[in-house]
């Protein structure tokens, strides 16, 4: 392509005649996709042309135009018009390579829009895994966890089946950031079984950034990034929204949430409201109902966006609220009990029975969100960014106790979390080919303990200051990408309860980076490389735990001298992307240095509940080496196989054993699936799909053993389809999810409860969506 | 434009101090319910002793403090009362009156081992006629030593199987015993 394109830019620049500002660099590409609707549906041939440089060009079957050797800082009228939709005509602004995508409307009135900018959204330098539309869709109603178990190089690490907490490439809980709707979540993340306080039924559309994200995301971001994004706000008139119901077998459960967004006609105000509901009873392993694994949960948010002049504004407010019990054969006294739990084969203390009720021990958990942004396009090329976030973050655990005692209408833990977040960015765009940003960032946050003492309170202030820049000249086929972050946090610890009296303030500052290149073999073949520098602070039950953690079995004892985690990771990546082929690939080894973790102590400590092994936070080096993918090949017209797969390697590399397994680290998994969806299908297809997971048997464990042996390698077939349809003019689809399709018995090496229970059986649901 | 920001401004600024003023309330911290300390109060004819399992500061820091239940070797009726409390509070929390209230829930189980010549019967029972034994029956026998183990189970399943009588374990003690 590049031999025609330049002799074809070539024969441009000395024939063509263009209105411009400075004629002299006309190479730049105006590309884009054509679609209609507010589905927005890829539009075949439609006729794209530029008036102002006389070049037409129809898009392709999926939608696709691209008109070459545009000129540079030029504005241009841009006239599409297809056989079925209404003329459209728009002004744009070409500055370097420049995206932009049309929609038409069946019944548009003409309109004429100046833009002022739009220049290409940059393609990730990180490896990223994005969730499909339909992958969205059939696991909605699920938690987030469950969402995005597919994902290669993700995994789950449950507390049972309903509390899950995401895993990438090894890294979880503060390892991890989960970013919703631009705002990093901060909440008890450091806890095991504490979940993330994240509604999926929100998201429009959710991806997964892999490796060290922490200049853009902070001291969070360690191993990765969960990124939730909304769906973009309703662009025409009046009303719009969607209403999705589900029931699911497995826990007799059912889900309803809705979304309505309303545009007020002759302004720029949107406004949008949301919800869901969810409840569910006792799930059922293949040969047992598991008691007391019931769940609740309610959420709500709302959102306006509105302009004036060169100014943006968007406030939002939003409440994710939770009830889940806990399986009660999984609440233990002491290590005898633990012992005879691990050694019996079915659950103890279980009762055989399907209810709602939610009894002792459950969690509950509820996070508010109040998000403020303000932004102001300064000129064609700047734009300037503030953001004010509040949250507040409240977590209960009820145990099971003696039901006369003042402490049977209390909760045993109690948390309360408040942040504040300012934000300041600035961004631009490409200037001699370089674009990206700066950006500081201030944060206080408070946390007490109500009840329960396994961490202190805690008084926190920090600060960051980043800078990312990117460099892409079209059609040179590199682009290259760096950055730098500095952050600094200090936090003051109190307690006063009589088990943990201290009185400490500590404080962390370090720099992360990370600079990534791509190389574009074609346009539908590309290679990534990411070397990022990451850092964490210790967590302050890190530094200052001191107690029994029941259900593992262990008396767990902080340490006050730990430093910060520092990783450097660097990733390969390679993707196809093609309408027969499709492939991601990543390699990655991530070195961590003073990397913490919990060190047996070959002691005990005696206790009123009897003895438990003694476990010593430390830290020591290590190394997270591993490897994922997924593909999918197209066979014909409409059949698709797609095979994927996740390994990981982690060991640490000193004090000794050195070389010793990390635990807890995601067994092999293979995934392979056939799917035939009717052809010519974009974000609204029909389809059916077969599949299944392998997951091996964790081999690579401590040397110094396991409480219980790893479980055996197992395999789950699942089941999942959609079938797009209209109620009137509505579109609807309508969809079938099946789990665990031949009811398997199996434990996964990455649950707690795989001491006590098997993971549940077979799930079938069925879910109703409605676009209004 | 420049009135909008500064109204925007304020607006977020007093939702700030409104929600601010949420974490300035509850700043007294509850005190957990803990089991802290157990006393045998051990009565008979000539005897009276009480033998204290401690661990005031709760579970790490220091090591708890095991009182040594010496016992007069060939000696019937002598009776034992469990007490339950928890001294890290002050005043202390005593827990026996709610354990006995609900004692169908709960069950203390008793176990010599080490060769100790010690029988513990249970000599009470619950509401439904059911072992309770807060109250337990002591017998000694010859000049030996070994090991007292006694347990509090939170609702057994089999509270006749007093090996494992399921439930949870609310306190898992042992003392040193000597009969001389």
């Amino acid at each position: 392509m590049s031999l025609r394109h330049h002799a074809a830019l070539t024969a441009a620049c000395l024939l063509g005649s263009v209105a411009a500002a400075r004629a002299q660099h006309c190479h730049s590409v105006l590309r884009g996709h054509i679609t209609e609707g507010n589905q927005r549906d890829p539009l075949a041939y439609a006729t794209v042309f530029v008036k102002e440089a006389g070049k037409s060009t129809l898009s392709d079957e999926s939608g696709y135009f691209e008109i070459i050797d545009l000129c540079e800082d030029s504005s241009y009228t841009v006239e599409v018009s297809h056989v079925e939709c209404a003329h459209l005509v728009q002004i744009v602004r070409v500055r370097e390579n420049t995206t932009f995508d049309f929609n038409l409307d069946h019944d548009a009135v003409l309109k004429e829009v100046i833009i002022v900018e739009k220049a290409l959204a940059p393609a990730p330098v990180q490896a990223q895994a994005a969730l499909g539309q339909a992958d969205l869709e059939a696991t909605r109603g699920t938690n987030l966890a469950e969402t995005l178990r597919k994902l290669p190089g993700v995994s789950v690490l449950s507390t049972g089946a309903t509390i899950g907490k995401p895993v990438i490439q090894g890294l979880h809980s503060n390892r991890i950031a989960l970013v919703n709707n631009n705002v990093v979540l901060e909440s008890q993340q450091w806890g095991r079984e504490h979940a993330p306080e994240i509604d999926p039924f929100s998201a429009g559309k959710i991806m997964v950034v892999k490796g060290a994200a922490g200049v853009r995301y902070g001291p969070g971001a360690m191993g990765g990034a969960v990124i939730i994004e909304p769906e973009p706000f309703r662009k025409q008139d009046g009303w719009g929204g969607w209403v999705s119901t589900g029931v699911f077998s497995n826990g007799r459960g059912a889900v309803l949430s809705g979304s309505t967004d309303w545009h007020k006609p002759g302004s720029s105000l949107v406004v949008r409201a949301q919800g869901t509901l969810k409840r569910s009873g006792n799930l059922r392993a293949p040969d047992y109902f598991l008691h007391n694994t019931g769940l609740q949960e309610y959420n709500a948010s709302a959102a306006a966006s509105w302009r004036k002049n060169r100014w943006e504004f968007e406030s939002g407010l939003s409440s994710f609220n939770i009830q889940t019990g806990i399986l009660r054969s999984a609440h233990v006294g002491n290590l005898t009990d633990l012992q005879l739990a691990i050694e019996s084969d079915t659950p103890l203390n279980n009762r055989n029975l399907f209810t709602r009720v939610i009894d002792r021990p459950y969690q509950q958990a509820g996070h508010l969100t109040s998000r403020n942004k303000a932004v102001l396009r300064i000129n064609d090329t700047w734009k300037l960014t503030g953001q004010y976030v509040f949250q507040y973050n409240q977590r209960r655990e009820y145990d099971v106790v003696r039901s006369s005692g003042s402490a049977s209408t209390r909760p045993q833990l109690s948390f309360q979390l408040w942040t504040n977040t300012l934000d300041a960015t600035i961004e631009h765009q490409p200037v001699r080919h370089w674009q990206g940003g700066a950006g500081i960032q201030a944060v206080q946050q408070t946390n007490f303990v109500g009840r329960g003492g396994l961490i202190p309170d805690y008084h926190s202030l920090g600060g960051s200051v980043w800078l990312m820049e990117r460099w892409r000249r079209y059609p040179q086929p590199w682009e290259f990408e760096m950055g730098a972050r500095y952050d600094y946090r200090q936090t003051s610890a109190t307690s006063t309860g009589s088990l943990n009296n201290i009185d400490t303030l500590v404080h962390f500052g370090n720099a992360s980076g990370t600079a990534g290149v791509i190389y574009h073999f074609s346009r539908h073949i590309s290679m990534t490389f990411n070397s990022g520098l990451a850092w964490r602070p210790p967590h302050v039950n890190e530094l200052f735990a001191r107690g029994v953690h029941h259900g593992a079995g262990t008396f767990e004892q902080g340490n006050a001298a730990l430093t910060s985690e520092k990783a450097w990771n660097n990733n390969l990546s390679f993707q196809v992307n093609s309408d027969i082929l499709t492939v991601n690939l990543s390699v990655y080894s991530n070195h961590i240095r003073d990397f913490i973790y919990l060190d047996p102590q070959n002691t005990f400590v005696l206790t009123v509940r009897g003895a438990f092994p003694a476990y010593f936070y430390k830290q020591a080096n290590a190394v997270l080496n591993g490897m994922d993918g997924n593909a999918s090949v197209r066979i014909g017209k409409s059949l698709y196989l797609e095979p994927g797969f996740t390994i990981i390697r982690g060991r640490r590399t000193t004090d000794a054993p050195t070389g010793d397994w990390l635990p807890l680290m995601p067994a092999d998994r293979y995934q392979y699936a056939i799917r035939w969806s009717k052809p010519g299908g974009n974000k609204r297809e029909s389809y059916i799909r077969m599949g299944g997971t392998t997951v091996l048997r964790q081999s690579r464990i401590p040397a110094a053993g396991l409480l219980k042996p790893a479980p055996a390698a197992y395999t789950l077939l699942n089941l999942d389809g959609a079938l797009q349809l209209k109620a009137g003019e509505k579109p609807m689809e309508l969809g079938l999810t099946v789990s665990n399709l031949l009811n398997t018995r199996y434990r996964d090496y990455m649950n707690f409860f795989r001491f006590y229970a098997d993971e549940p059986g077979i799930n079938i649901s069925f879910r109703l969506k409605l676009i209004i | 434009m420049k009135i909008k920001v500064s109204s925007f401004a304020s607006i977020a600024f007093i939702l700030s101090g409104l929600f601010m003023l949420g974490g300035c309330e509850k700043h007294d911290h509850t005190e957990q319910e803990n089991i802290t300390t157990i006393k045998l109060l051990v009565t008979g004819p000539g005897f009276d002793q009480t033998f204290t399992w401690n661990d005031s500061d709760g579970p790490g820091g220091n090591a708890p403090v095991i009182d040594e239940i010496v016992l007069p070797a060939s000696t019937t009726g002598l009776q034992c009362a469990i007490l339950v409390s928890d001294e890290s509070q002050s005043p202390a929390v005593d827990y026996t009156a709610e354990i006995s209230a609900e004692n169908t829930a709960h069950l203390f189980t008793w176990t010599v081992s080490g060769g100790a010549s010690l029988t513990i019967t249970g000599a009470d029972q619950d509401a439904y006629g059911k072992p309770f034994s807060q109250i337990t029956n002591w017998v000694t026998g010859q000049s030996s030593t070994g090991f007292l183990n006694v347990k509090l189970y939170h609702e057994p399943t089999d509270k006749t199987n007093s090996a494992n009588p399921g439930g949870e374990v609310d306190f898992d003690i042992a003392f040193p015993v000597k009969i001389q």
